[in-house]
């Protein structure tokens, strides 16, 4: 028998409500080092990646929200009673340092889509030279235009990840961002704001996107802290896999 | 821990956006360049090796196209020299679409996600 694991919160004593987690296992807390992990008792080696249980994660996960801000484990996570109680005990104080990070707080994110034929691209520039030369230097040329354009994007794409860290900054307590230049889907992030900020940090991002027409926002939350969370939570064995 | 009064959390997560088709079908993309499960059989065994290695060769070929233009810009290389540098990158490119091809490799799959760092190239 293992344990699924969903996250780790502290402050919880007992659940809010019966709550059914992956493969419909009903979840239990599992109180180690003062701290309390939401885990399902599981007769396998690994855990199917379904729609379901990818929700049923999410819903265990989800069930404290209201109360505490937990740190979400990776999905998947199947481990013994045992390697649970050794993990929490020698990561202690990084789990700790991680709470504080969080406590308090809820994950935002925001996705933006750009329409990468707006980016401005140099224009091919025909010379008599040009005409000249050989195949080799043409397709040097044609790099040259491929690569100017590139760093053109990346200039827009980071200007857009300034401006909008400039416009939730001062509601943020941290933020995970990825760019993309070179997709449709140039920006995510996901910013860490206190809960009694959301509602400011969703005014503020209704407001600024009025300045940027041509680009497609979508904002999304509150989350559970996944992006500030799974990294340093995981297990040498993720699904099951030893 | 209860939350204080001053701490509120709506109910449910929301989403907000005027385009929810376009968002669907980009992160759609991204989903679908995340492999579900490793199959460990030969011909996805054999795919993902020459995936890793076209990709790393990929790599270099860009990180050597912008040194050729980057020199090329800067004045120090004759027109011969230009003109066989950049024979030289064309075939390359056209070595590395045959392998591609050959391996039934998209453009796309040629990359690799370094998770928080970002992607390759």
């Amino acid at each position: 028998m293992k344990l699924y694991v969903y996250c780790l919160a502290e402050g919880v004593d007992a659940l809010p409500e019966p709550v059914n987690g992956v493969s419909g296992a009903p979840v239990r807390l599992l109180k180690t080092e003062d701290l309390s992990v939401l885990v399902s008792d599981l007769n396998a080696d690994a855990v199917p990646v379904t729609r379901e249980n990818a929700l049923g994660h999410a819903a265990v996960v989800r069930s404290i929200l209201d109360r505490t801000t937990p740190l979400p484990f990776r999905f998947g996570t199947l481990v013994t009673e045992q390697q649970l109680r050794n993990y929490v005990a020698a990561r202690k104080p990084a789990l700790e340092t991680k709470l504080a990070l969080v406590r308090g707080c809820v994950e935002m994110s925001v996705k933006i889509i750009w329409e990468l034929s707006g980016i401005e691209q140099p224009e091919p520039v025909e010379s008599d030279q040009d005409n000249k030369q050989g195949a080799g230097a043409t397709f040097l040329t044609e790099k040259r235009r491929e690569i100017l354009g590139g760093e053109l994007m990346e200039e827009e794409a980071a200007d857009i990840s300034t401006w909008l860290h400039e416009t939730v900054g001062g509601l943020i307590r941290s933020e995970q961002v990825s760019l993309r230049p070179a997709e449709k889907l140039v920006l995510s992030a996901a910013h860490l704001v206190e809960r009694d900020k959301i509602r400011q940090y969703r005014e503020k991002i209704s407001e600024a996107r009025k300045d940027r027409p041509k680009l497609h926002f979508l904002l999304s939350g509150p989350w559970p802290p996944y992006s500030f969370a799974n990294i340093e939570l995981e297990f040498k064995t993720p699904f099951g896999v030893s | 821990m209860k939350l204080s009064p001053e701490n509120p959390l709506s109910a449910a997560p929301e989403i907000e956006t005027s385009h929810a088709e376009e968002f669907v079908e980009q992160l759609r993309c991204v989903t679908d360049t995340l492999p579900s499960r490793i199959n460990i059989d030969a011909q996805s065994v054999e795919q993902g090796l020459a995936k890793l290695v076209l990709t790393l060769i990929e790599f270099i070929r860009r990180l050597l196209e912008k040194q050729a233009v980057r020199r090329m810009e800067g004045g120090d290389l004759s027109p011969e020299q230009i003109e066989e540098l950049g024979l030289a990158l064309m075939r390359l490119e056209a070595k590395l679409q045959e392998l591609k091809t050959q391996f039934g490799l998209a453009e796309e799959d040629l990359n690799l996600d370094l998770g928080p760092i970002g992607r390759l190239i």
